[in-house]
């Protein structure tokens, strides 16, 4: 959306609603609803929303050990003594991250991939942080390596990538248990699930 | 009368991008109408009826509303899902390979029943016979042929007149062999040995079932790959993501971890 859109707009908001129609999801309306919005808000709320905005692209890096985002390096994370080093969970993201950590089932570290294998996308393995993943296991104490990509084509190959990565290391290599979702139905399951969740099925 | 709102198709399902909050754009190559594309809503939710069932290289069968824009899926059932495709990393590359090229040779709301069925019993046949590359070598010469750009392989596409043996070259631009007295300008020209030109024949003329075994890394299979990629990528006219990383697999790095 250029400024010649907005006529009647001063040059200022032409700006603001220009940038916010560049976020992902946000369409032309959205963008003047969200821009009127902001000049509604008080001085402070605005300008509190700027510097966060400011802040995050002046602090946030990746996590030299994890590749996670943070603002300190090492992440919170991997600086923790309590966290269990013998055992890495690869992610595709770090909304990932956030989303284990508040199942507390896992007390280990991370290694965000920050994508997945996409050949369709033409997105390889170079171009994930795949090349940091393996000095990481080659230097430390690590016994597993838990495989927590999503279940989609896309993450099967980057898990099978890695497994075939690392066939012959002296490293355990497991992926999280696919299968039905809770809440789920089995009339509504695809074959591959159903039969992914039969394999894994468990005594009670 | 107009065309009814709801309709079914059968198809392979070539590629899915997230669409709006939890929704899937959906790429199929159907039986029925070629290529189309629809919107199944609510299909990235854990819990949706619909989660897992447009993985590409899937075949489902589906009930489909017309949309103003694009049509949205009622229904879907899964009929074939090629697991053990993928679950080995250079058949599932192959296979993406072949929605690739697909997508790119299909169209839309025009059905090709003879590219449909050669795109399943390729993917088949990848399943069947891991080993055999050459199996993407036909499928590549056969789906030109079904998309209506096979290359002429016994005639010299200039003079027409009957290939004589060690006498030919390859153009894709001028849509296949040439005679050495024919030289047209302004075309991209390549050798090609009379042994390649043999296996163009063969893979031309023989079914999957009873295609020959070559060595991957036999120079030979490297000269039909080229010239077939060269083709393909003539008359794709973009860049075939996928190769990348079939290229990649083929040069498989070694591990960086100690034993």
């Amino acid at each position: 959306m250029t400024s010649q859109h907005l006529p009647s707009a001063a040059p200022s908001l032409a700006r603001l609603i220009r940038e916010l129609n560049k976020l992902p999801g946000v369409g032309p309306k959205s963008a003047q609803r969200l821009a009127y919005y902001i000049i509604r808000l008080p001085n402070e709320e605005a300008f509190d929303l700027a510097e966060a905005i400011s802040s995050v692209k002046h602090n946030i890096v990746f996590c030299q050990e994890c590749q996670n985002l943070t603002d300190a390096d090492p992440c919170t994370l991997c600086a923790n003594p309590q966290r269990n080093r013998e055992q890495i969970c690869v992610v595709e993201d770090p909304l990932d991250v956030l989303a284990l950590e508040r199942t507390h089932c896992y007390h280990g570290r991370y290694h965000v991939l920050h994508g997945v294998i996409s050949p369709l996308n033409g997105i390889g393995p170079e171009q994930l942080k795949l090349k940091e993943l393996f000095p990481r296991l080659a230097n430390n104490d690590v016994q597993e390596l838990v495989i927590a990509t999503n279940p989609t084509l896309e993450g099967e190959a980057t898990a099978m990538y890695i497994s075939r990565h690392l066939q012959g290391a002296n490293i355990k290599v497991t992926h999280l248990a696919r299968g039905l979702p809770v809440g789920g139905s089995l009339e509504y399951s695809d074959e591959l699930t159903l039969s992914r969740a039969f394999q894994g099925r468990q005594e009670v | 009368m107009p065309p009814p709102r709801t309709y079914r198709a059968e198809g392979l399902v070539l590629k899915n991008i997230p669409f709006g909050e939890a929704d899937l754009l959906v790429t199929l190559y159907s039986r029925e109408s070629g290529k189309l594309r629809a919107v199944a809503r609510g299909a990235r939710r854990s819990n949706s009826r619909m989660v897992g069932h447009f993985e590409p290289l899937t075949v489902a069968r589906l009930s489909l509303a017309r949309g103003r824009s694009l049509d949205i899926v009622n229904q879907v059932e899964v009929t074939e899902n090629f697991s053990s495709l993928k679950s080995d990393l250079t058949t599932l590359a192959r296979g993406l390979y072949v929605a690739e090229l697909v997508d790119g040779f299909g169209s839309e709301a025009s059905s090709n029943r003879q590219l449909y069925d050669l795109a399943i019993e390729t993917l088949g046949s990848i399943r069947q016979h891991p080993a055999r590359e050459l199996v993407l070598r036909r499928f590549e010469l056969h789906l030109m042929r079904a998309a209506g750009f096979m290359p002429e392989l016994f005639h010299c596409v200039e003079c027409r007149k009957p290939l004589e043996p060690e006498q030919h070259r390859f153009s894709p631009d001028a849509g296949g062999t040439l005679c050495l007295d024919c030289t047209p300008s302004g075309v991209q020209i390549r050798t090609l040995s009379l042994r390649a030109l043999k296996v163009l024949r063969m893979l031309h003329r023989s079914g999957l079932a009873d295609l020959p075994q070559l060595s991957p890394h036999e120079p030979l299979e490297q000269e039909v790959k080229s010239i077939l990629g060269t083709a393909i990528g003539y008359w794709m006219d973009k860049e075939i993501r996928t190769n990348s990383f079939l290229n990649h697999l083929e040069h498989w790095p070694r591990a960086e971890v100690s034993s």
